[in-house]
């Protein structure tokens, strides 16, 4: 007796000191100026909400599944789920299995996700990943292989999407999204500073980044508006990435080399410094307040004229940034570092991943399938959310080519549709993403702020990723 | 022989120590017990993952499948890292821009008010402390706000005096000056409490006594005061040191380590390739390489300061 009262007394000495312990660590606060990941914005996405799916088909598997699934995701996402009345049309077809998601950022996924997967123990049945970091994850083992289940929708989804979740020849993530680069920009503006602000003349104008230069300095000009933001201390290389994707570069090449400091590379960070150099940029940094402010402005209050952003970014657009802006925006393609190259890029994009650990594989990947190999999941989310869907068969529904009065009745979907199918594969994202983007952010920074040549920022950065990495 | 011999006595007499103190120990085991729990704990929690992180230095692993051993290849590559070196550099920077001014200020203020004739010395003592208990996660969202360049509420007021828009955190230097005076604001009360705490153990007797001699009030703080303090702002400066070097949630929560590196310090560089690159086995050299820094340096201010304290 006496013994027993002696070991729980050490118990409870060492529970107090535990907690006592627990309290001082503190989980690492959000990234502040870090990059909002792609399809995630740092404030809610007010989705608007659509009316259910029309009565799905039930898949006639018999194979009744149970058991909770829990999903990590970002507010947009979940938004996305709950306003498409997508897990109610799940619950019917597998009325057993139990959905819980748990909101986490981006930022927190990608420091939580790994930890789980490095202990082996606290990871969720299903995680979103955005395509900047799914290879990085990959590479890192702990993800179920889930080559068998995808195998048929290989040739169904955007064929870049597969790149970073392939290791091996083999697969280990499901694409939902995919992130095709427009080229947004304010008809108000256009119309004041005298140039046409139809869709294809826009398009037209802005061909080449050569073209973009002159429309904007136009717009300088006439307007005083500056032509987009592209802030130069804090730069974090999102719009540089986009540039060098539409060219099908990247950070490194088919054979794994480094090309940060290629020739390419160098031009196109010279063809971007022209803009800072002619003083035609905002300095807002993206997903602040300052940087929203300047989307949501009147005519009078001079806008930022254009944004090089993904497709997601409309629904954030219309939906909290600048909804008074109704009718002033137009969806034209984005400039070309050559002439005659396509017109498209990624930016962003997410796919779920179901971890090793998880002990309900058959329901994670079950509900996975359901929500993004499936058209009608696909289509009821995206009318919630304007997450392009990856999966192409989705594209032949009625809503692609309904008009959008945010901007001005313009038909965009086809725009975005088109945009996604000519996609080049690049290699801005992999294993390495998160160390190259961050070099080459600081490369881009020192370029930006006068510190450093072109050419010198971005040799130092590469030589720092060949040492890290050990690249070639 | 005659080695053996030699050798077997003490070697004989230590075990008999052990034995010794191990009846000792044995006899008064029940304190021994209630304070394990504490050891127990250091030794998983503390000492386990210093030495394992001391293997990893020498190790590439992402956390993940097999630990590959590398020798000496980390420490090779740490000499060679622009980031890691800036980042120390940055430690340095920070600690002169804003260690001297807060330490001096906490001291004025805690002369200040521990004279009893201020009127409402606690109210202002409260005032000054609470920065200390905010959270610093909002407060460098709130300064971030303050801080924009163009919406700013600092630069706001400035144009009121027709001063230019001050770049406070879209520059190297703005950056800086920005973070410590995100740091000062925050740490100011606490160093402020340590320092009342050492004046307080001063005798008023002793200030009384140079007034009396004909010292002026200024002369007393720094030829009585300043002198008897000197412990006391050994420690305040010891820790903002140590501080200076660890910032960690200031800069996440203000500038992420930016601009162009300029606020990154060794703790985030670490934090970085450790949990956003998964290199754990660099973020360990990089963690000793550093350890070996601050010692000397904390080494050194003892030498300097702590030499005539009597």
């Amino acid at each position: 007796m006496f013994r027993f009262k002696t070991l729980m007394f050490l118990i409870l000495v060492a529970s107090m000191i535990l907690s006592a312990c627990g309290g001082q660590a503190t989980t690492p606060p959000t990234a502040a100026t870090e990059a909002p990941a792609a399809t995630e914005p740092p404030a809610a996405t007010e989705a608007p909400a659509t009316e259910a799916p029309a009565a799905t088909e039930a898949p006639t598997e018999a194979s009744q599944l149970s058991g909770k699934v829990t999903i990590w995701m970002w507010k947009a996402a979940h938004d996305a789920l709950t306003n498409s009345g997508v897990l109610d049309e799940f619950k019917k077809v597998q009325p057993d299995v139990e959905v819980e998601i748990v909101e986490y950022n981006p930022a927190d996924v990608y420091q939580k996700l790994p930890l789980a997967l490095q202990a082996g123990t606290g990871a969720p049945d299903i995680s979103l990943v955005e395509n900047s970091h799914l290879a990085q994850i990959v590479a890192l083992g702990g993800l179920t292989d889930m080559t068998e289940w995808v195998t048929p929708y290989l040739d169904k989804m955007n064929a870049y999407k597969w790149a970073d979740a392939k290791l091996d020849d083999k697969y280990y993530a499901m694409p939902w999204d995919s992130g095709p680069v427009v080229f947004y920009y304010r008809r108000d503006v256009f119309d004041a500073a005298g140039l046409s602000s139809d869709p294809d003349s826009v398009s037209a104008a802005v061909a080449t980044w050569d073209d973009y230069l002159t429309v904007c300095q136009t717009i300088m000009e006439k307007t005083g508006s500056a032509c987009f933001s592209n802030n130069k201390a804090n730069n974090y290389g999102r719009l540089y990435e986009m540039m060098l994707w539409q060219q099908g570069l990247g950070y490194y090449n088919a054979e794994g080399q480094v090309t940060v400091d290629s020739p390419e590379n160098i031009a196109t960070l010279e063809t971007l410094k022209k803009f800072w150099d002619a003083n035609l940029t905002s300095d807002q940094l993206e997903w602040t307040d300052g940087w929203y402010a300047e989307m949501a402005a009147e005519t009078e209050a001079k806008p930022i004229a254009t944004l090089i952003e993904a497709a997601w970014m409309g629904a954030f657009l219309k939906g909290w940034i600048a909804p008074g802006t109704e009718g002033k925006w137009g969806v034209a393609l984005m400039p070309t570092m050559e002439a005659g190259q396509v017109r498209a890029a990624n930016d962003g994009g997410s796919a779920f991943v179901i971890p090793d650990q998880s002990e309900n594989k058959e329901a994670a990947w079950a509900l996975t399938e359901f929500l993004f190999g499936n058209v009608d999941s696909q289509v009821a989310m995206f009318k919630a959310s304007d997450f392009l869907p990856s999966l192409e068969a989705a594209y032949a529904d009625p809503v692609f080519s309904e008009p959008d009065p945010f901007f001005a009745d313009q038909p965009v979907r086809p725009t975005y549709v088109d945009v996604v199918k000519e996609v080049p594969i690049a290699y801005v994202y992999g294993p390495n993403y998160p160390e190259m983007n961050g070099f080459v952010a600081t490369a881009i920074q020192k370029v930006a702020t006068g510190e450093s040549s072109v050419e010198d920022a971005l040799k130092e950065a590469a030589d720092a990723i060949r040492a890290q990495t050990g690249m070639p | 022989m005659a080695e053996t011999t030699v050798m077997k006595r003490p070697v004989l007499s230590l075990v008999a120590r052990l034995r010794q103190k191990w009846i000792e120990i044995y006899k008064a085991r029940w304190p021994y017990w209630f304070i394990s729990p504490f050891y127990i704990l250091f030794l998983i929690f503390g000492v386990y993952p210093i030495l394992f992180s001391l293997y990893l230095s020498f190790t590439e692993w992402k956390g993940l499948g097999p630990i590959k051993f590398v020798g000496l290849r980390n420490f090779e590559l740490l000499l060679k890292d622009k980031v890691f070196w800036q980042s120390v550099t940055n430690g340095a920077i920070l600690f002169f821009l804003y260690v001297p001014i807060m330490t001096f200020m906490a001291l004025v203020l805690a002369v200040i008010l521990n004279s009893k004739r201020v009127r409402g010395f606690r109210f202002f003592r409260t005032l000054l402390f609470i920065p200390y208990i905010m959270n610093i996660v909002a407060a460098g969202f709130t300064f971030r706000l303050m801080l924009n360049q163009k919406y700013g509420l600092v630069n706001m007021m400035l144009e009121i005096f027709n001063i230019a828009p001050v770049p406070w955190l879209e520059s190297v230097w703005g950056g800086r000056i920005s973070l410590c005076l995100l740091v000062i604001w925050a740490w100011l009360g606490y160093n402020m409490v340590i320092m009342l705490a050492g004046l307080q153990t001063i005798p008023g007797e002793l200030t009384e006594a140079a007034l009396i001699d004909g010292a002026s009030s200024t002369q007393a703080f720094f030829y009585v005061t300043i002198p008897l303090m000197r412990p006391v702002i050994l420690f305040s400066v010891v820790l903002s040191t140590m501080g200076s070097f660890n910032l960690f949630s200031e800069i996440y929560n203000l500038t992420g380590g930016g601009p162009i590196n300029a606020t990154i310090t060794p703790v985030i560089v670490i934090f970085n390739q450790a949990f956003g690159n998964f290199r754990l086995g660099y973020a360990s050299a990089m963690a000793y390489l550093y350890f070996i820094i601050l010692f000397a340096l904390t080494l050194l201010q003892f030498r300097y300061f702590g030499q005539q304290v009597d």
